[in-house]
């Protein structure tokens, strides 16, 4: 993809549990990143260096997140900073956004959300949104909204085709059924618990099912992923 | 329609009734009282008339004559114009003199029987003349100078006293109800008065529900019993409120504090389940447990949700929205959740039903109403959702020919964590939370939400919320 691995990434959690779980994920697709345990601390490494990204955690000891954020915007209007909430998504929203977030997550999250938010945002500026997207012999066309295996084209609905881009878009990477009900639905539908599972068993009857090459994966208690590699 | 129990109606029947009883009572005995005094009267006045024509025209009655006797009683009694009677009778019996008729014919003097001369003592009787009313007559035997006797009896017609005791007999009949409707309407007016300030206290406490706990009765400087009770009462609700913030505290910081280990624990997981290579048995485990650490974190999510939302504190936005097309486009996004179900899924609505309110969470209570539907819908059910106004309400009903709810469990339905069948719901993966999540959320909408339910027939939800006025 076109993030690489010479990315320097800042982390301000004084949880050291999750700080610990966090750098072993980002480590492993080839980030380096910085860990601060106080706000205090995270704000001088900030300033002294210069990061592609800061995941910053709100509820921080020395100074509050909120604080250590403000005071990093008023010397870097540019660097992506990504906060880290226990405080209820829907609440806080604006607020975040206000105090010059670019994005935020609640705890509990997924990993894989995690993930796929930082490469978001690292990504942006500079989007490129191919117009055809593959996975082995499936192709989906985003100007025409078609869908093809192996030539063969296959009638999706709307919410299937969205899920499928979603997918295919993340393809290789282990979507949480958060993430997928966020982005396809969206959070009203959290209390709709199978609503994903059902969806995705529908997609599968269409994509894979004629097809001795299965695409669409299950990664128990995780959620689901489309990858040209067998497990 | 009155209250009949109410303080205000008791207390004005008991005083009223109190007052008739006294009103009766202070009537009836003026009546009597009123009567004898009369008769007494008019029998002291006969006496004096009598005593009067014996001493001074009888006495010497031998030396003047009989017919002057005659002139002076007619001249100076007169008795036919005064409505008198006047008969003076001699010792053998014969009449020396009787008065005429009167001129108000209301008897006929003539027909006066005599005196019983047996007793020699003064007598007063009372006469019953047929058809011309009671006479009042005073006999008082004299004895003459020159020792003839003679019996003198003066009498009137009762027919004065009567008219008195009936004009007041007329007054009191007339007076007493009157008196009486004045005072009960007087008396219930200022028990209304006295009394409003409770009515004050009940509606204000009609008011308080646990969101809006820091409310108070309004408190009437009045230093009376009233004061007393509102203030007793706000005592009370200041008690209730802090044990209600304590519970919601609770619930708010425990869902916080839980959070950072379940990020921990899913973080650790998985890392553990993207490890390749990984033994079958184990990746089987630590899916499991990420299942479970999701359900709990789901948890976690709708109590924090529900205390927020029963405390006022969720933020709430406020946009104008028509609920029949949210309702519409809800169910049609769910539509293949009843097609793998082969469960029919119908949305009706009568023309727009506009509303104000968080757009996003009533979507919630229309995903959590319909996916409940559809979870206890056997296959090949049906679903419907109902969008209308009705008398300024906006409703939706959510109905389903499935399993029902048994009666007993119906009052608990809307409780945290309350499942019906403990087996059979968790088997489907709720928690439990989803009505609840329903309930707060429309209470918080100043709307109300109800199910009725036949076992065996199927269940219908009804959700009210305030319809939105006229543009």
């Amino acid at each position: 993809m076109e993030v690489t691995g010479a990315m320097r990434l800042l982390l301000i959690e004084d949880e050291e549990k999750v700080a610990r779980f966090i750098v072993r994920g980002l480590t492993a697709e080839r980030f380096a990143v910085d860990v601060a345990g106080a706000g205090d601390i995270g704000l001088e490494l900030a300033q002294a260096y210069s990061y592609d990204l800061i995941i910053l955690d709100l509820m921080l000891p020395g100074l509050s997140g909120a604080e250590a954020l403000r005071r990093i915007r008023r010397r870097d209007g540019h660097v992506p900073v990504l906060v880290l909430t226990a405080r209820d998504a829907v609440e806080d929203k604006v607020r975040h956004f206000e105090i010059g977030a670019d994005d935020y997550l609640t705890k509990p999250f997924a990993f894989a959300e995690l993930l796929v938010r930082i490469k978001a945002l690292l990504r942006r500026g500079a989007v490129s949104r191919a117009n055809t997207l593959r996975v082995a012999d499936l192709e989906l066309d985003r100007l025409s909204q078609q869908v093809r295996r192996a030539g063969q084209r296959i009638d999706l609905t709307v919410k299937e085709y969205a899920l499928l881009e979603y997918l295919m878009s993340n393809a290789g990477r282990v979507l949480s059924r958060t993430m997928i009900i966020e982005h396809v639905w969206d959070q009203s539908f959290d209390g709709a618990t199978n609503i994903v599972d059902v969806y995705v068993r529908h997609l599968r009857n269409k994509i894979d099912e004629a097809h001795e090459r299965k695409l669409i994966r299950t990664a128990r208690g995780v959620g689901y992923a489309i990858s040209e590699d067998d497990e | 329609m009155m209250n009949t129990r109410s303080i205000r109606f008791r207390l004005t029947v008991w005083y009223a009734g109190l007052l008739a009883g006294l009103l009766l009572l202070f009537g009836g005995s003026t009546w009597f009282g009123l009567a004898h005094y009369l008769n007494r009267s008019l029998g002291e006045s006969l006496a004096k008339q009598a005593q009067q024509i014996g001493e001074n025209f009888l006495l010497d009655a031998q030396t003047s004559g009989e017919s002057y006797v005659i002139e002076e009683i007619n001249e100076h009694y007169s008795p036919e114009q005064n409505d008198h009677f006047v008969r003076v009778t001699r010792a053998d019996g014969s009449t020396l003199y009787v008065s005429g008729p009167p001129i108000s014919k209301g008897f006929d003097p003539a027909r006066v029987p005599a005196a019983p001369l047996s007793s020699g003592r003064a007598a007063t009787r009372g006469e019953h003349l047929s058809g011309a009313g009671e006479l009042l007559i005073y006999s008082l035997p004299f004895t003459a100078r020159d020792g003839s006797r003679f019996m003198i009896e003066t009498g009137v017609s009762y027919e004065s006293t009567e008219n008195t005791l009936r004009g007041l007999l007329l007054t009191l009949a007339v007076g007493l109800p009157v008196v009486i409707a004045v005072a009960v309407m007087g008396g219930y007016w200022i028990m209304r008065h006295a009394l409003r300030p409770l009515d004050e206290i009940a509606s204000g406490a009609e008011r308080i529900t646990s969101r809006n706990m820091s409310e108070r009765l309004p408190v009437g400087r009045s230093g009376d019993e009233i004061e007393r009770l509102s203030l007793a009462l706000n005592r009370m609700i200041a008690r209730l409120e802090e044990s209600f913030q304590y519970i919601r505290r609770f619930t708010a910081d425990a869902s916080h504090e839980l959070r950072t280990p379940l990020t921990v624990l899913r973080g650790e997981l998985e890392a553990i389940a993207q490890r390749p290579r990984l033994d079958d048995e184990v990746r089987d485990t630590v899916g499991s447990s990420l299942e479970e650490t999701e359900r709990l974190a789901r948890i976690v999510e709708s109590l924090l949700a529900i205390s927020r939302l029963d405390a006022g504190e969720a933020q709430m936005e406020c946009v104008r929205f028509d609920l029949a097309e949210l309702a519409a486009a809800t169910t049609e996004q769910m539509r293949l959740l009843a097609e793998d179900k082969r469960i029919r899924l119908e949305c009706q609505a009568s023309g727009q039903v506009e509303i104000t309110g968080d757009r996003a969470r009533l979507k919630q209570v229309v995903v959590n109403l319909v996916d409940n539907a559809i979870k206890y819908t056997p296959e090949g059910g049906a679903v419907g959702v109902v969008v209308s106004a009705e008398d300024g309400r906006a409703v939706m009903l959510v109905e389903d020919n499935g399993a029902g709810v048994p009666a007993d469990a119906l009052p608990h339905l809307f409780e945290r964590f309350y499942r019906v069948d403990k087996a059979r719901s968790r088997q489907m993966g709720g928690a439990g939370l989803g009505l609840a999540i329903v309930k707060s959320i429309v209470a918080a909408h100043d709307g109300q939400v109800e199910v009725e339910s036949a076992e065996g027939k199927g269940s219908r939800f009804r959700v009210e919320l305030p319809l939105l006025k006229d543009n």
